[in-house]
């Protein structure tokens, strides 16, 4: 029987916040697969970028901002985990459950921290299993791998 | 300008489940700029409506649409080509939105996925107020340009009632006392006195009280 592959997990992450994907490698690599959208600044979120990275595959969204009060645009990362807080509330009002979005504030260059964060979706993800909208949808899901960086 | 809320996904949900292609129609004035109904909201509620059925094993085709204003018909017949490759139209406009999208499209049903709230000011980012019921009969020259009838709970001509506190609504205490309001605005302009006229009880027919109003501008009609 096949290993079932390994989660998809769409990371947004402000370039202030996180210059060097390098940090996401280990993580391609053995323990999800990893696609990686930089963002000019974290408040560049919408709902629907969040939205729509469970509509193509992933099974976890993470959001990586500047920590509060380092924001270079004052508070783009306060109306980030905003607007993490909205989506959460409708992905557990569509069932899809608010423990697949995630954000954590970072230090630039802390790549220990986002090693830590991942780490903890992986087990959230574990417990959660794989994107029901995904799962029903496999053209999609397919569409996942193509994009995944590594 | 008007401003409204979006219905519970789950009411939507309801409403939609019978159409297996759907167009979900923005209006991108008032309704854009209180959160309710533009493009963004547009976006996003597709595609949170294509992820809560994909959840249930179901598929639905929907599809996004904004049109500068829903209450306008020139603008509406620009969701024609939309209209006619969907079973339902999901409008996020407000209620003139959606009957004026319905009365244009009369074969197609056209569903409401906004509820409509009140005319209101937007006091800051994300902060929006109710401040005119359209009465028909506007009354604010004689209350230092703050309405009684929207803003005071108890729609009093002849007020305060006594029941504020800090200037505070005894009704609401997060809402501001509008005879509070009225009495600072007033000694501000020195017009104070104008409250010792007695107002006499109101003609309502001017408003909703009267039935459906009308305006007819004959200036304007060739």
């Amino acid at each position: 029987m096949p290993a079932a592959p390994a989660p998809g997990i769409t990371v947004l992450h402000c370039i202030n916040a996180l210059t060097d994907v390098a940090a996401f490698a280990l993580h391609s690599t053995e323990n999800a697969r990893i696609h990686a959208v930089k963002l000019p600044c974290s408040g560049m979120t919408r709902d629907i970028f969040l939205l729509k990275a469970f509509e193509v595959g992933a099974d976890a969204v993470v959001l990586f901002t500047c920590p509060e009060g380092a924001c270079r645009h004052l508070d783009g990362n306060i109306r980030a985990w905003k607007r993490v807080e909205r989506v959460r509330g409708i992905l557990d009002e569509i069932g899809l459950s608010s423990r697949r979005l995630s954000a954590f504030s970072i230090a630039p260059g802390d790549q220990e921290a986002v090693s830590l964060a991942l780490r903890k979706v992986v087990s959230e993800l574990a417990v959660l299993g794989p994107n029901p909208a995904a799962r029903a949808c496999p053209e999609i899901t397919s569409g996942l791998t193509s994009a995944t960086t590594s | 300008m008007i401003v409204g809320t979006q219905k519970p996904i789950a009411e939507i949900k309801a409403m939609v489940k019978p159409y297996r292609r759907l167009l979900v129609l923005g209006c991108g004035t008032c309704v854009k700029t209180c959160f309710a109904g533009g493009e963004d909201e547009v976006l996003a509620l597709s595609s949170a409506l294509r992820l809560a059925f994909r959840v249930d094993g179901e598929e639905i085709d929907v599809k996004g649409q904004t049109v500068e204003r829903q209450c306008e018909d020139e603008f509406i017949q620009e969701a024609a080509g939309g209209v006619a490759h969907c079973d339902a139209v999901l409008s996020l406009a407000c209620g003139a939105g959606v009957q004026a999208v319905a009365r244009r499209y009369p074969n197609t049903p056209v569903l409401p996925g906004v509820n409509t709230t009140f005319i209101g000011v937007r006091e800051g980012q994300g902060l929006f107020t109710e401040e005119c019921i359209g009465c028909g009969n506007c009354v604010l020259a004689e209350f230092g340009g703050v309405c009684p009838i929207t803003r005071c709970a108890k729609r009093l001509l002849n007020g305060p009632c006594g029941g504020s506190r800090n200037g505070k609504c005894e009704v609401n205490p997060d809402t501001d006392c509008a005879w509070q309001l009225i009495i600072d605005r007033l000694k501000l302009l020195g017009q104070l006195d104008a409250l010792r006229t007695y107002r006499s009880p109101r003609d309502w027919r001017p408003g909703i009280a009267g039935g459906p109003r009308r305006l007819v501008r004959e200036d304007h009609i060739i």
